[in-house]
């Protein structure tokens, strides 16, 4: 162990030395902040250029007369961009007009849509899909009038036209009596689990690509040809769990140095006590989850990194070995839509997936399934241990055998032996 | 003597193919062992097999002076055939790596480290980045990486391959100085004539078994008979009926004379017909490179000269 631990710390200090490795600790949220926001400002900016021709010139025959209530409604503004002009041609006469235009509507209320209570209304080119949803604005109007028609007076059509809305109210276990309060217990205990879940989740992402790093580390020892020196004075599997231990640190120090940026802009930005949110029991939970995924995938990627001379040249095998972390983003849609089927459950199980998808589904589950993660962290813990030995041993083989990339079947003849 | 080292019965296999087997050899304290072979006799095998990289199928590594099961991984320098550094660190730090590995105080390294580094030329480079060496500096310094941690046994696997005949001689003279401060020196190469100069003992390891072993001495007066070459112009039988002679080559003017292991030089020249036609006469013992060449290439000249005939 205390060889491990030299080896560990002459990782940890090649890496801290070198440029590469402290250009990309400080860059990569940068990078991601860019990705983040640019995107954004450049919507933005686009749409503020938009905003002036995107007015709907709207024609509108209005025989009813109840343009007179709306249009204060409409010249104010507001989330219309309506330029209306008043007209009484029929539909015949404007669609010449309407052919010539774009993004104009013509409009014809009289006495037969309000009696059969279906207002015709002929677009141009251009008109954005919004104006169905805006157009909706003449229905509280119409039925006014319509009510008016049937005799019904002012405080009757005011009753009639309360429209009827369903509200939803969950009653689970703890469901307290005021639903109100109920509501604001659920937002902070799903951020309660769920701010720790995103940041379990950073760890997880960043120890994936420290796992890399590990894998680069262990094919340049090959590809320099230093391992034999070094296993004059440790053994391979020293060297190994060495170099599993100074990734791991290094990852730590990734992700602290990305959450000591991220977390003064987040504060900034949301008014959830995010610390507050952090420091809760759970996210240890998270945490050893997230440190169970590290040692498991470090171990695939230390092995897979010793029968590797030249990363470039890997065969599908190795590369499918490549994709391995990332499989939880392939069933992230499934779990997060239905974090209890049967599916997420069996992904919890699978050692691979286990600890994205957990992370995942303890973050937005309100109710956690103690046994599934007792299960699952078993199941962990006991791959790790074997994929450890396999490695191990691919490790002890791969790391000598010079200028050559191992095959499939010279792995798995490693593996026997 | 004191032993260091001892090799009994060393066997190895890969897959169905026998590398080595039935390797026996001990190495001394202060003295510099050579086990040589041409490509692919075994030599590494041997080496890596002492060293516990590889777990020999068979036969026994013991290393004296050290009770406790394994390796005394700190007591030993080693030099790998293949061999590197890490490419983007400064020759100190990787050294005093090394040292940090072997457990050797740090503070000694760093000065056995200058004072290494002045002995072979590169004082001044310990804080250049390894990979602005070149071939030959970089080979120097996994040298002093392999003894800064004053090991009591030196294994070297081929330590003079790819280096220029200037830096040879710093190695031999360095090896040979380890030795006489009393490191057990084990080296393997594929020439001889470095080697012939400088090793007490030697085993002469082909197709991963033992050919010769012994004292360099006792191989050059075993194996090593005298042979007497003769510039002239002579007649194949006339040179053939000489007393002792026991094979001859003929090459324009130039005639060897093998002759036979018991052969007294002194009488032997006494007795020359008087009838030759001597240009030039040499006698000298056959050179180990050249017992060498033959075995790598199956002619089995010792045996022809010295032994038995095997045909």
């Amino acid at each position: 162990m205390r060889n491990s631990w030299k080896v560990a710390k002459w990782e940890i200090k090649r890496n801290l030395k070198s440029k590469s490795f402290l250009i990309s600790l400080f860059l990569t949220p940068i990078i991601f902040a860019i990705f983040a926001t640019v995107p954004t400002l450049l919507s933005d900016s686009g749409e503020d250029h938009d905003s002036e021709p995107a007015q709907t010139t709207v024609y509108l025959n209005d025989e009813i007369g109840i343009w007179d209530q709306l249009e204060p409604m409409v010249s104010k503004g507001g989330d219309l961009h309506w330029d209306v002009e008043l007209t009484d041609q029929s539909s015949v006469e404007m669609t010449a007009t309407l052919e010539e235009e774009t993004q104009s509507v013509y409009i014809h209320l009289d006495e037969s849509a309000l009696e059969s209570g279906k207002v015709d209304y002929y677009t141009s080119e251009e008109v954005p899909d919004s104006f169905q949803y805006e157009v909706q604005l003449f229905e509280q109007p119409l039925r006014y009038v319509q009510l008016e028609r049937t005799g019904l007076d002012e405080s009757e059509i005011q009753s009639a036209m309360i429209p009827i809305s369903f509200n939803q109210n969950e009653v689970t276990m703890e469901a307290g009596d005021d639903v109100g309060e109920e509501q604001a217990q659920g937002v902070e205990a799903f951020l309660e689990k769920f701010v720790p879940g995103v940041f379990a989740g950073l760890v997880l992402f960043s120890i994936a690509i420290t796992g890399m790093m590990v894998f680069q580390s262990a094919s340049e020892e090959k590809k320099e040809k230093v391992a034999e020196i070094i296993l004059s004075s440790v053994t391979a599997g020293e060297l190994m769990q060495g170099k599993i231990i100074g990734y791991f640190v290094l990852g730590i120090l990734q992700v602290t140095v990305w959450i000591g940026m991220a977390l003064p802009v987040a504060l900034a930005l949301v008014d959830y006590p995010i610390i507050q949110y952090l420091l809760v029991p759970e996210t240890l939970l998270f945490l050893l989850i997230a440190v169970l995924g590290y040692l498991m995938f470090a171990s695939i990627f230390v092995g897979l990194g010793a029968t590797l001379e030249d990363s470039s040249s890997g065969s599908n095998f190795q590369g499918f070995v490549f994709m391995i972390p990332w499989l939880p983003f392939i069933f992230m849609g499934p779990v997060i839509s239905n974090p209890e089927s049967t599916l997420s459950q069996v992904l919890s199980y699978v050692p691979f997936t286990s600890p994205g998808i957990m992370i995942l589904r303890l973050s937005i589950l309100d109710e956690w399934p103690w046994l599934q993660i007792l299960i699952s962290i078993v199941i962990l813990i006991v791959s790790i241990w074997l994929l450890m030995k396999l490695a191990g041993k691919i490790f002890r083989i791969g790391i000598l055998i010079y200028g050559k990339n191992a095959t499939l079947p010279e792995i798995w003849k490693w593996l026997r032996s | 003597m004191n032993e260091v080292l001892s090799v009994k019965g060393l066997g190895k296999s890969f897959k169905d193919t026998r590398v080595v087997k039935n390797i026996d050899f001990d190495v001394h304290k202060g003295e510099i062992m050579a086990i040589l072979g041409p490509n692919g006799a075994g030599k590494s095998t041997t080496i890596r097999s002492i060293m516990g990289i590889l777990l020999p199928d068979e036969g026994s590594v013991t290393f004296h002076n050290h009770a406790e099961e394994g390796v005394p991984r700190h007591k030993i320098g080693y030099l790998p055939e293949e061999r590197g550094l890490y490419k983007k660190v400064k020759v100190m730090d990787i050294l005093l790596y090394f040292a940090e590995l072997k457990d050797y105080p740090l503070d000694r390294a760093k000065e056995r480290a200058l004072e290494y580094l002045k002995k072979f030329d590169l004082e001044g480079k310990e804080n250049v980045s390894v990979d602005e060496l070149s071939k030959g500096m970089g080979q120097k310094v996994q040298f002093i990486g392999s003894v800064i941690h004053e090991p009591e046994l030196l294994i070297l696997d081929e330590p003079f391959s790819g280096l220029d005949p200037v830096s040879q001689e710093v190695f031999k003279q360095e090896i040979k100085d380890l030795a006489k401060k009393g490191t057990a020196i084990l080296l393997s190469s594929h020439q001889m004539n470095l080697v012939e100069e400088m090793c007490d003992r030697l085993f002469l390891i082909h197709r991963g078994q033992k050919v010769i072993y012994g004292s360099m001495d006792e191989v050059k007066e075993q194996y090593a008979n005298f042979k007497c070459t003769i510039h002239g112009d002579n007649d194949r039988s006339m040179l053939e009926k000489i007393d002792q002679v026991e094979r001859v080559e003929q090459k324009d003017d130039i005639s060897i004379l093998y002759l036979s292991s018991d052969v007294v030089i002194s009488d032997w020249i006494k007795q020359l017909p008087s009838t030759l036609d001597i240009q030039e006469l040499s006698v000298d013992r056959i050179s180990l490179h050249e017992i060498f060449v033959d075995i790598a290439t199956d002619r089995s000249l010792a045996q022809e000269a010295g032994v038995v005939d095997a045909k």
